[in-house]
């Protein structure tokens, strides 16, 4: 089956800060979603947000400095297609509330399966 | 991947409060600000990760030991290390690292949030800011959610917040500072602060929610907290605890299914839950050492009388009567008045209650609390004067927020009408 990597893209704009209850809530949908998919979940992380840009050869710190969105977690799913692939990712929890958006790009792995 | 695990009610919450007092004891309270940002990061930081990879079994010690290397690495940039450095790095290092929380940060959990909330409580701090800062650092409240509680707007918790941390900073307070002394000198403010989250969180005056458990429960977590530490473990706190475990244990009784109040009068006494009351009966023997007799401990014994009457026909009014007295006595309120007119009212009769109340002075009478007029229109629906009980609902009516008040006063003004139904019995507003 292909697999699938998600990037999660979190806005960089300082927005209004979620409260510790209201992260607790998106924690508990995600938990839910990770429930729903555990078959096609394959693994994924978070990413911290402290790191290096190396570019021509310069190395700065990065990413957070220009950019409007960084990639702060992945997911690896495994789907029949990228149909498939996709209803999984519009299936995650927070899509639609201001507060949390982000944006997620969904690409096949190029692979040899 | 192996099975999610899911996080126990308010962890974020709860965490957050902890690390906040976990890392001011390092940073110094003129860092609170740091301290905040540092551990909301972190929790950040756990929803990112924890969504894509599940929650951890050490979650507690995944968001401290992120925090605080979130702490190291601002304090690198501020290049203000050179004292609380150290400390930070020390603690939680080394083979510790993979040990239940409880066990390798035993030292500093204990007494952190405690130390934290004396702290929020200084002198120097304005009252309001007092219960803004504690819920905000403490509990973990977010400022919409601290906003709703105290019944203000947001912008005002903010400023609220801000003046309470200026003022520490200004004040230069060390986390260490308070010593025994101190903290007794503070525990009244305390105390007060405890209080009124919990009464905020009972008669909540506003919204959906007739009761708000989360402010309940934290009150009682704080008071705990305080009974477990020998600045706390006095008759004062344990009467507090008391009070509180009678009230809570009414809780579910007293909201109908339907989300409308429930009279005492009409409460199903099995669904008390008597595990709180077991626990309220508890503190209230130990609050009977010494010689202190406090309003807390006067209060407890009034929710006792009611926890203890096997039905409401069996309350005994004249001891309540005899709690209000005293209660009148040391801090006088005119909310203490109306409950005791109530008793009055049960003992002889509805016009002795409208008596009690006639003889308030008009300057003490609290016009604009919706109970006043609930209560003065329920003495009069049962001396069958419908007219004035009906004018004096629409009083209280026209000043109530709270939807199931509100739905409350709506049934009895139509009891009122001459086709009313069954004029239902009322009772008091407990």
């Amino acid at each position: 089956m292909p697999k699938y990597l998600l990037l999660f893209r979190d806005s960089t704009e300082s927005r209004a800060k979620p409260s510790p209850e209201e992260m607790q809530a998106l924690q508990t949908a995600w938990y839910a979603w990770m429930q729903k998919y555990s078959s096609a979940i394959v693994g994924g992380d978070g990413l911290k947000p402290s790191g290096r840009v190396i570019k021509a050869g310069v190395v700065t710190d990065g990413p957070y400095v220009e950019a409007k969105e960084v990639i702060a977690s992945f997911s690896m799913i495994q789907a029949e297609n990228l149909a498939a692939a996709v209803a999984i990712a519009r299936d995650c929890p927070g899509q639609y509330t201001g507060k949390f958006a982000h944006t997620i790009e969904i690409r096949e792995l190029g692979g040899y399966a | 991947m192996s099975e999610p695990r899911a996080l126990v009610e308010h962890f974020f919450r709860h965490e957050f409060g902890r690390l906040v007092a976990v890392l001011t004891r390092s940073l110094g309270v003129r860092r609170l600000e740091l301290a905040e940002d540092v551990v909301q990061a972190a929790l950040t930081q756990a929803l990112q990760t924890w969504s894509r990879r599940g929650v951890p079994e050490d979650a507690a010690g995944w968001l401290y030991r992120t925090a605080r290397n979130l702490a190291i690495d601002a304090l690198r940039r501020e290049q203000i290390h050179a004292k609380a450095l150290p400390h930070l790095a020390e603690v939680g290092d080394g083979e510790g690292e993979s040990l239940p929380p409880e066990t390798h940060f035993a030292d500093e959990i204990g007494d952190e949030p405690l130390r934290l909330l004396f702290v929020c409580c200084h002198e120097e701090v304005p009252a309001e800011s007092r219960v803004a800062i504690a819920l905000r650092m403490l509990c973990g409240f977010g400022t919409a959610e601290i906003a709703r509680a105290l019944l203000t707007t947001e912008v005002n918790v903010q400023k609220r917040i801000e003046r309470a941390r200026d003022r520490l900073r200004e004040l230069e307070v060390d986390f260490d500072t308070p010593d025994a002394a101190q903290l007794r000198a503070r525990l009244d403010a305390v105390l007060a602060v405890v209080y009124l989250l919990f009464s905020q969180g009972c008669y909540a005056t506003h919204g959906d929610m007739p009761i708000r458990r989360d402010l309940c429960d934290e009150a009682r977590r704080l008071a705990r907290m305080l009974a477990a530490h020998p600045v706390g473990d006095v008759p004062v706190v344990h009467a507090l605890l008391a009070l509180m475990c009678f009230h809570a244990a009414r809780f579910d009784a007293r909201v109908a299914l339907d989300g409308a109040i429930v009279l005492l009068e009409e409460q199903d006494r099995s669904a008390w839950n008597w595990n709180d009351v077991r626990e309220g009966m508890a503190w209230l023997a130990r609050s009977a050492a010494g010689d202190q007799l406090t309003r807390y401990h006067l209060e407890a014994g009034i929710a006792w009388e009611h926890c203890r009457a096997a039905s409401f026909a069996d309350t005994d009014w004249r001891r309540i009567a005899e709690l209000y007295d005293a209660l009148d006595r040391i801090a006088p309120s005119p909310l203490y008045s109306l409950n005791r007119a109530v008793a009055e009212a049960y003992l002889h009769g509805p016009q002795a209650g409208l008596d009690r109340l006639a003889a308030v002075p008009l300057e003490s009478v609290p016009a604009r609390y919706p109970g006043w007029h609930a209560v003065i229109g329920e003495f009069h629906f049962r001396l069958g004067q419908h007219a004035p009980a009906a004018s004096a609902w629409q009083e209280a009516l026209r000043l109530t927020a709270a939807r199931a008040d509100q739905e409350f006063l709506r049934r009895r003004i139509a009891a009122c009408r001459p086709d009313g139904g069954e004029p239902r019995v009322g009772g008091t507003f407990e």
